[in-house]
């Protein structure tokens, strides 16, 4: 108890000096996080409106496919990209095993089936009148796409801060594409995981703290967000 | 001489629910022809509004526009920003009343200035000033129907398809909405109303036609005995 107590306060005190290898690694974490959601948003969001607006030959089996990959383990992600992205592999070439480059894509493909099953959810619920309202005033369908994804943003903004949640606090895929290289792919996640095989614990509970705080701060986000969601609906 | 009508279609069909919910050989909408259509519920008339908007296409039939035959898949596409359909209970998009007006204005690319200058006029017009700026999701189901009808009077469509408008109002909002659709009539757009509440709506009737299984019959050329007790027990129903 003693141990984990002086730990903490050690670890507070390296958040509070700002002590640059600590905040080095919280910034690679965001910046990768940051740059893979908001890639993957706009493409996976424009896929969960397709699911919830179009009927064609598969479309069912799409959603559950999508639903079942909610559940696909991270670090399988991270195993399938190793096999694809190293030297033997088909993108081998590319020499992108052990860059953030790498971590992105993982957390892409990790946080795409979250953000196309839970904006289809989203989309499917919201009313039928916004679209057909769009479409009569003048809108034409990319633009009316974006007026219904208007109407449920609330929604939709809360599956992309589920999907941000699931990704910044990944360590299985990271740590296999990333390969934890010190101010380079060394995320929180990853660091932690390493700091705690060497017996450095201050380091591991303060970027800990960093993640519950920033998992305390999204599903405050989210919890007003469906408050409001419910307001509005 | 009989006006040459606006809007036609011919032959159209529908099939929903394993029945042929719409078979009606012919319907012509003329300029500043003011349409009711009534019928029971579920008879399709929703539906067959829906179609004339474009917002369901129908399973066969011929569509023209303007005097113009037109491909039955493509037209909707190109008589659409002339032809403006408000739900029963209209949908206002989670934004100001100004914002829900100006709507379909910027759809059309209008310039900034003008588009203001459009939604003040309309919003008068309406009665709705002093609302513009309130968020539209919040306004009572009266108000809503009339921010509705000024965001469509103000693309200035030549067609108009108002589906109940006044069902669920209490008397002074039906009141309020009875005297802008009169309006938009007396402005010469052509408008089609379907209502459950005939003697409501009645006297602003051009023509009057009713849907039963499917076809579409004239209201004056088929004004039997049968079909007069047929039309007043049928309100008497929906008005129990």
């Amino acid at each position: 108890m003693d141990n984990l107590l002086g730990a903490s306060r050690e670890a507070l005190l390296l958040l509070v000096s700002g002590d640059p290898s600590l905040w080095t690694i919280v910034g690679i974490s965001f910046s990768v996080s940051l740059k893979a959601i908001l890639l993957t948003a706009p493409v996976a969001l424009v896929i969960a409106f397709l699911l919830a607006h179009t009927r064609f030959l598969g479309r069912r089996a799409l959603i559950t496919l999508f639903q079942t990959l909610l559940a696909f383990p991270a670090v399988v992600v991270g195993l399938t990209l190793y096999l694809l992205l190293s030297r033997s592999g088909p993108f081998g070439d590319l020499r992108l095993l052990f860059t953030q480059i790498a971590m992105v894509i993982g957390q892409m493909v990790l946080c795409f089936p979250i953000l196309v099953a839970m904006g289809h959810a989203a989309i499917q619920a919201a009313d039928r009148r916004a679209w057909e309202t769009a479409i009569t005033l003048g809108a034409r369908p990319a633009r009316a796409m974006l007026t219904l994804m208007h109407e449920v943003r609330f929604g939709l903004v809360a599956a992309v801060i589920a999907g941000f949640g699931r990704i910044i606090a990944e360590v299985g895929c990271s740590l296999m594409v990333g390969g934890n290289i010190l101010n380079h792919t060394r995320n929180i996640t990853t660091a932690i995981a390493l700091e705690t095989t060497k017996g450095q614990f201050a380091e591991g509970i303060a970027l800990g703290l960093v993640l519950l705080v920033l998992a305390l701060l999204l599903n405050f986000a989210l919890m007003l967000l469906q408050g409001k969601g419910v307001m509005h609906s | 001489m009989k006006p040459e009508p606006i809007l036609q279609f011919r032959g159209l069909r529908k099939f929903l629910a394993n029945r042929w919910l719409l078979d009606i050989s012919e319907l012509s909408i003329s300029a500043g022809q003011c349409m009711i259509l009534s019928g029971d519920n579920g008879v399709g008339k929703t539906t067959l509004l829906k179609i004339m908007a474009g917002l369901e296409p129908p399973d066969a039939g011929e569509v023209s526009y303007d005097g113009k035959v037109l491909p039955l898949r493509t037209a909707p596409q190109q008589y659409r920003d002339n032809i403006v359909y408000l739900h029963q209970s209209p949908y206002l998009f989670d934004c100001s009343v100004i914002d829900n007006v100006a709507y379909g204005l910027r759809r059309r690319r209008m310039p900034r200035a003008a588009v203001q200058a459009k939604v003040a006029e309309v919003l008068e017009w309406a009665g709705l000033e002093h609302l513009g700026k309130r968020n539209a999701k919040y306004l009572s189901g009266g108000e809503k129907q009339r921010v509705a009808l000024a965001r469509a009077r103000v693309l200035a469509p030549k067609v108009l398809l108002l589906d109940e408008p006044i069902a669920s109002m209490d008397y002074k909002s039906r009141e309020r909405t009875y005297v802008l659709i009169e309006r938009l009539k007396k402005e010469g757009m052509s408008v089609v109303i379907t209502s459950h509440e005939l003697s409501a709506v009645l006297p602003l009737a051009d023509v009057h036609m009713y849907l039963r299984d499917g076809k579409l019959h004239d209201e004056r050329q088929d004004n039997t005995a049968a079909q007069m007790s047929w039309l007043i027990s049928s309100e008497n129903r929906h008005n129990d």
